[in-house]
């Protein structure tokens, strides 16, 4: 045998090639890459929504309010708004400008959207690799743990920085195009300090969930620096209102970055490095628990289950509104809470609006014989178009949920007990359109509370949130009817692909003088004004229709195709 | 006696993939069958056209006499599925989670529903995504089993179950099969299919290969034989012999393959001064490793 050996000759080195620098930045070549790879859709869904939402939105205030007057009037109004939304819609710094409108209305709502984002991408990153065990073989391979964390956090650094990027050239593009009035330029300088301030407030508020996930797990961490979010955003809004709050102002970076305005000219560059290091912290708090703690090893915070008799476990419908319950519920406090800062806030509104005559004549040309000047005026200018796209977006978590009993291959299971195909697509077309009433009866408490806050009849805003039921309904219907005919894993995204074009929509058709036909595509055109009482009978019936049409076409497309797995 | 399962020139295709292929199969009513076939062979794709989750692109399938695309909630009725790879709901607890099936299913015997949980050591109060992959396979088992279904259809059960379980869940599969119940086991674990099933049923590449009971399938198949002589082995004579092949001699042991009766070679053996004489019944696995190993045209 030793002879043998000894005379095998010497194998042939085999030619191994490393992966290339394109597939390391983006692709198979590392896991940085492929990181990259797997948020592209999230990269670019992201920057186009922002790119567009700023040039739309800019475009349509350039559009509508075109001569100094109408600036002065704007002015005026945002003026008049009540201390109690100063803060949340950002400060009014030269808002009669474009950029100074533009930070102000949309300014703080946008590091909200890439805030949610950074939190669900880095409260998962490493969590769901981890649960589902490939972790297990990543970190068998040569890379050190560190690593893995770093080129993960890496790659996210980067898709918000594109995004960032994306941002920057959109406003440049807007303050270099428009032709709007003196004082519409925004600067590469105004334009980067608002690039640099958004992916710094959105990277913070990530690595919050970051650093927490290592130790309470995925969910909780997402939980956690939703809540630092959401709480910071709402105390710094509300500090002004409710002075008990100011003490807290300060402790999160909506309260640091407070003078940062840059969109209205007024930069504070400093305050933005506590908010860096704070991030580089935090990261580095979760690189380390994540290299020392055992893989996926997590102590959750608990949180309370459902009553037993809420679960539905007596057949598919009740099991099916069980399962989308607890979404349910929080979508419902969500949109209800924003209801009720409205609402609670509608009489300081009333006041104000009675002082600025000419916004006011402006406002009855657009809601011609409506008492503008009530709760119910002030919900259908604020609430009504964010509430419905909240409630579209409800409406694909909804429709996610129960597609994921064939996504996660529980279908496999349900649809060998007796229990039809039918069956099944209608239950969860059920409990769909249910879970949409819910989140709207939810939703109404906490309007009704604004309103009575406010001092103003109940009913009629009450009533009018329902058109909120009525979209979500119709959005499930088209939900089902993806889901059922093509592919399950489509009709979640597609729900909320659809609520964004809408809002699109019905944002740039206007500002682009789009034909009146091409708008009255948005279903969201067509439900009147019902804050105000006026109800479009277009509307509803195109909403049962799409939301009963779509469970029924659904059904039926279900039972012509094969089960995926 | 009517098959409780009968596919006629069953195929299902993916497109350019191939899915099944003409499967010709019948399951008669009381008995345990094995269905066996490398990953990727086509077990999965024919219990799941079977159960009417997917459809077939040709043919057709029949249990319990009901065609399965046209009344598949009919057949749903009566049988109990353990998908080879499954998910259930991760906020429930195991106990809810079989509770929820048995609303689903209706008249299930609670005290029988508790002897599965006793016997299979599960405890019912975690949650379902906090069990490991062996006591998920339990919640999958006590679904499939609690209704005692007239006919269980099992894709690889045995999945993640250590092997005190495993022997409990034979006994259950015997005790379903002394019911009269019939059992459809799908596996890729020979030794599994050796001890609950009277018949086999081979597929490779989407094709039945082979069908026959248990034991014929062995018999079939050959012996391993080795032959310890006093002198040299006489490696010519044996080599004629009808059936033998793969003859060699180390020293004074010669080793053969035997296929078919070994008679003939009792008798020529008997004509020498033998040391020993070893003949090795052929385990399945052998025997399904000769029917993958060797071609197709001997299978088929």
């Amino acid at each position: 045998m030793t002879s043998e050996v000894g005379r095998r000759e010497a194998p042939i080195a085999p030619t191994i090639t490393g992966p290339s620098l394109r597939s390391r930045i983006f692709g198979f070549g590392s896991i940085y890459g492929k990181t990259m790879r797997d948020s592209r859709r999230a990269v670019i869904a992201t920057s186009i929504v922002l790119g567009l939402l700023l040039i739309g939105v800019s475009f349509t205030i350039v559009q509508q309010f075109n001569t100094p007057e109408s600036r002065q009037e704007l002015v005026n109004v945002v003026a008049a708004v009540p201390a109690i939304l100063q803060g949340l819609a950002g400060k009014a710094i030269n808002v009669g400008s474009l950029g100074g409108y533009l930070q102000y209305k949309y300014g703080t709502f946008l590091p909200e959207i890439t805030s949610i984002w950074a939190i669900i991408a880095l409260s998962g990153s490493l969590a769901i690799e981890a649960r589902r065990g490939s972790m297990e073989f990543v970190s068998s391979t040569s890379t050190t743990r560190r690593r893995i964390a770093l080129e993960k956090l890496g790659a996210h650094l980067t898709g918000q920085a594109i995004v960032a990027v994306v941002v920057f050239l959109s406003l440049l593009l807007v303050g270099q195009t428009v032709n709007g009035l003196p004082g519409d330029e925004i600067t590469a300088e105004m334009a980067a300090g608002f690039a640099v301030w958004l992916f710094l407030l959105s990277v913070v508020a990530g690595a919050v969930a970051w650093a927490c996930a290592p130790f309470v797990g995925r969910g909780s961490a997402a939980g956690i620096a939703g809540a630092v979010l959401f709480g910071g955003f709402i105390v710094n809004g509300y500090q002004a209102a409710i002075p008990a709050l100011a003490p807290f102002a300060n402790l999160t970076w909506f309260g640091w970055t407070a003078n940062h305005v840059p969109l209205a000219g007024q930069m504070d560059w400093v305050m933005l490095l506590p908010v860096a290091l704070v991030a580089i912290v935090l990261f580095v708090i979760g690189v380390e628990a994540f290299a020392r703690r055992d893989i996926g090893a997590t102590s959750p915070i608990p949180t309370p289950s459902l009553p037993r008799a809420l679960v539905g476990l007596h057949g598919p419908t009740g099991r099916a509104i069980g399962q989308n319950l607890p979404s349910t519920i929080a979508w419902g406090l969500g949109i209800g809470l924003f209801g009720l800062a409205i609402a609670g806030s509608g009489k300081s509104f009333i006041d104000e609006l009675g002082k600025a005559t000419d916004f006011l004549k402006l406002l009855n040309q657009v809601f011609p014989g409506f008492d503008i000047k009530s709760v119910g005026g002030w919900l259908q200018l604020l609430y009504v178009e964010f509430g419905m796209v909240l409630a579209g977006l409800a409406a694909a978590t909804l429709v996610s949920i129960w597609a994921s009993d064939e996504t996660s291959g529980r279908l496999e299971f349900l649809l060998a007990s007796p229990l039809s195909r039918m069956r099944w697509v209608t239950s969860g077309g059920v409990a769909i359109i249910t879970g949409a009433i819910l989140v709207t009866i939810v939703a109404a408490v906490g309007i009704a509370v604004g309103a009575a806050i406010a001092g103003s009849e109940i009913g009629g805003p009450v009533l009018g949130s329902l058109v909120l039921a009525l979209y979500a309904a119709a959005s499930g219907g088209i939900g089902v009817a993806i889901g059922g005919v093509f592919r399950m894993s489509w009709a979640g995204p597609a729900v909320a692909l659809i609520t964004i074009l809408t809002w699109f929509l019905d944002i740039l058709a206007p500002a682009f003088n789009l034909p009146d036909v091409v708008h009255q595509l948005a279903l969201t055109a067509h439900y009147g004004h019902t804050m105000l009482g006026q109800w479009d009978p277009a509307g509803i019936v195109a909403s049962v229709v799409l939301a009963v049409g779509g469970v029924a076409i659904g059904a039926l497309g279900f039972r012509r195709r094969d089960l995926q797995s | 006696m009517d098959p409780v399962i009968r596919t006629e020139k069953l195929t299902k295709a993916y497109g350019s993939h191939r899915g099944i292929i003409d499967i010709d199969l019948e399951v008669t009513e009381g008995e345990a069958f094995g269905f066996l076939g490398p990953n990727g062979a086509g077990k999965t794709t024919t219990i799941r056209t079977l159960l009417d989750h997917i459809r077939p692109t040709s043919g057709r399938a029949t249990i319990f006499g009901i065609e399965t695309t046209v009344d598949p909630v009919g057949i749903h009725r009566r049988i109990g599925y353990l998908p080879g790879e499954f998910a259930l709901y991760d906020k429930l607890t195991g106990g809810q989670t079989i509770e929820y099936f048995a609303n689903l299913r209706g008249g299930v015997d609670a005290t029988y529903q508790k002897q599965l949980l006793q016997r299979l050591d599960l405890d019912p109060s975690r949650k379902f995504k906090e069990y490991s992959k062996g006591n998920k396979q339990k919640v999958g088992l006590v679904v499939a089993l609690q209704h005692r279904p007239d006919l269980l259809m099992l894709d690889e059960p045995t999945s993640g179950l250590d092997p005190l379980v495993q022997q409990t869940f034979y006994e259950l599969i015997r005790e379903a099969k002394a019911e009269g119940r019939t059992i459809f086991l799908s596996s890729h674990i020979l030794s599994e299919v050796e001890k609950t099933c009277d018949r086999v049923a081979i597929i490779r590449d989407g094709r039945l290969v082979k069908v026959d009971r248990t034991e014929a399938l062995r018999d079939l198949a050959h012996h391993e034989v080795e032959l310890r002589f006093a002198g040299d082995p006489p490696m010519g004579a044996f080599a004629v012999l009808p059936g033998v092949s793969d003859v060699t001699a180390d020293g004074n042991v010669l080793k053969m393959r035997v296929s078919g009766s070994i008679t003939p070679v009792v008798r020529e053996a008997a004509k020498y001064e033998l040391l020993d004489f070893v003949s090795r019944e052929p385990s399945l696995e052998e025997t399904f490793l000769a029917q993958y190993g060797r071609g197709t045209a001997e299978a088929a």
